[in-house]
């Protein structure tokens, strides 16, 4: 059995909120380098280099990169050989967001219930998926996203022989509706398969690769790099401007599916795109 | 820090009809003077205490209102970061500042297409600013002061003081779309 503190979930976690809402992963920096050589109207290259120049004000002044420091998501996966000592995995995520939004001077933005609630004045709580593994690891994958970004969140019930050509032209369409108002240019991530619900969790997850990362299945790497330069193609741009950048990646994670059903899930983040993943 | 190249119109509020008729979709412009922050729930309790005979706590005149919630403001700052959030939201209160005079909106993204109808029969502006890149945008911002509701902490009614704040006209008072504008590279820039 292993043991690992409650005090060092929440001091790393909090540590990696104050990081994340204030800087950037060299990959970001590198695509939209990248972005400032390929977009060709000034008013995209304007919002790129806008953009760029944002990393180091947040750097140097320690201000969030964006004002909307999000509702905190973590997937933990946890060991059936692993004993946190001092409090639950929940509270100790809960206390390292009240922390690092106190401290990081960044915006609360969750309210008690969606009708009837005030402000909880500390962000708090985050939306926590589990997993129970076999072993004696623990990982906790954090995503900050801002409401902007989720607000075009879609599931799209799709027929069960439809291919991934309808799956895409499902993506294409939704994008081509609402990206301009989500900050792009997106990462993209589409969950096929499983249920509903879990076709929405799986389109969260794919969100928790870093940056650069390829899917392990070539048929759906493919997949990933097709879409993404059909999606480039629709024109948007950064900001919606117009321009050949309107997402940064396309990820797809798959799961078996219920023969009269096709769920595709889809959640993009904005171009601040902030996930970490922390392990013990 | 960030050397120009293109060519930006500088503009004064309150607005007057002259500034707004110059604008067209796709002009870069630098803001200067008051600006009046205000999201959803500021934009209830703003509509909602007007209905209940209270005076607006601003003169709506020329006025440029800014969708945005800003992050705390640490020791030391003007305020915290202060990138636009998305205007489709306030599509539904557009209409009734309008009616009271204000000019001129500031946001991101694209808007319900009645957005672009008022915005010709009021003579209104809708701008963009570049969402998430809100740290970048607090070095144009030289003063703040909360006006009401202190209560809705990042969406109190707060009105700031800019200076060169970078904008993008989306839509124009003509019906003019930079979101639908197929070839953007080439638009001429307004002078005067």
């Amino acid at each position: 059995m292993k043991v690992v503190i409650w005090d060092d979930i929440v001091q790393a976690v909090k540590t990696a909120l104050l990081e994340l809402n204030t800087t950037v992963p060299p990959e970001l920096r590198q695509h939209m380098l990248r972005l400032l050589t390929e977009e060709e109207n000034e008013i995209s290259k304007e919002m790129v280099s806008e953009i760029l120049e944002n990393y180091e004000v947040a750097q140097e002044k320690k201000l969030p990169l964006c004002q909307d420091t999000g509702m905190v998501m973590a997937e933990v996966r946890v060991g059936d050989q692993l004993l946190v000592e001092g409090g639950t995995i929940r509270s100790g995520l809960d206390e390292a967001i009240r922390l690092a939004y106190r401290e990081g001077y960044f915006r609360k933005s969750i309210v008690s219930d969606p009708f009837w609630g005030k402000n909880t004045e500390d962000n708090t709580p985050g939306v926590y998926f589990f997993d129970l593994m076999a072993g004696d690891s623990l990982e906790i994958s954090l995503l900050v996203k801002g409401g902007g970004c989720d607000n075009i969140t879609a599931l799209g019930m799709l027929n069960p022989g439809d291919g991934p050509e309808e799956v895409e032209k499902y993506v294409l369409n939704e994008l081509e509706k609402k990206a301009a108002r989500a900050c792009p240019p997106l990462v993209v991530g589409v969950g096929i398969g499983g249920n509903g619900a879990y076709a929405l969790y799986l389109a969260s997850h794919a969100l928790a690769r870093p940056l650069g990362q390829v899917n392990a299945d070539r048929r759906y790497r493919e997949l990933e790099e097709k879409w993404k330069q059909d999606i480039n193609a629709l024109g948007i741009g950064p900001q919606g401007v117009g321009g050949k950048n309107t997402c940064l990646e396309v990820r797809i994670e798959s799961y078996p599916c219920h023969i009269a059903s096709l769920p595709v899930g889809l959640v993009s983040s904005c171009h601040v795109f902030r996930q970490k993943t922390l392990k013990w | 820090m960030k050397v120009r190249t293109q060519e930006w119109l500088t503009i004064e509020t309150p607005l007057g009809l002259d500034e707004v008729k110059i604008l067209r979709a796709g002009n870069l412009v630098l803001l200067n003077g008051e600006v009046y922050l205000a999201r959803d729930a500021t934009h209830k309790r703003l509509i909602a205490d007007f209905n209940s005979n209270h005076a607006l706590p601003f003169n709506p005149e020329g006025a440029v209102i800014y969708y945005a919630g800003p992050s705390p403001t640490p020791p030391g700052e003007v305020i915290g970061s202060i990138g636009p959030t998305t205007s489709r939201r306030m599509d539904r209160y557009l209409e009734f500042f309008l009616q009271l005079g204000v000019r001129a909106t500031i946001g991101k993204g694209s808007r319900e297409n009645k957005v672009k109808e008022l915005l010709k029969n009021y003579l209104g502006i809708y701008f963009i600013a570049c969402g998430g890149a809100a740290a970048y945008l607090t070095r144009f911002v030289v003063q703040k002061e909360v006006l009401a509701y202190p209560e809705l902490g990042a969406q109190a009614l707060v009105r700031i003081w800019v200076k060169d704040f970078p904008l993008i006209v989306a839509y124009d008072a003509y019906g003019g779309d930079l979101f639908e504008q197929d070839e953007i590279s080439n638009h001429k820039v307004v002078t005067g």
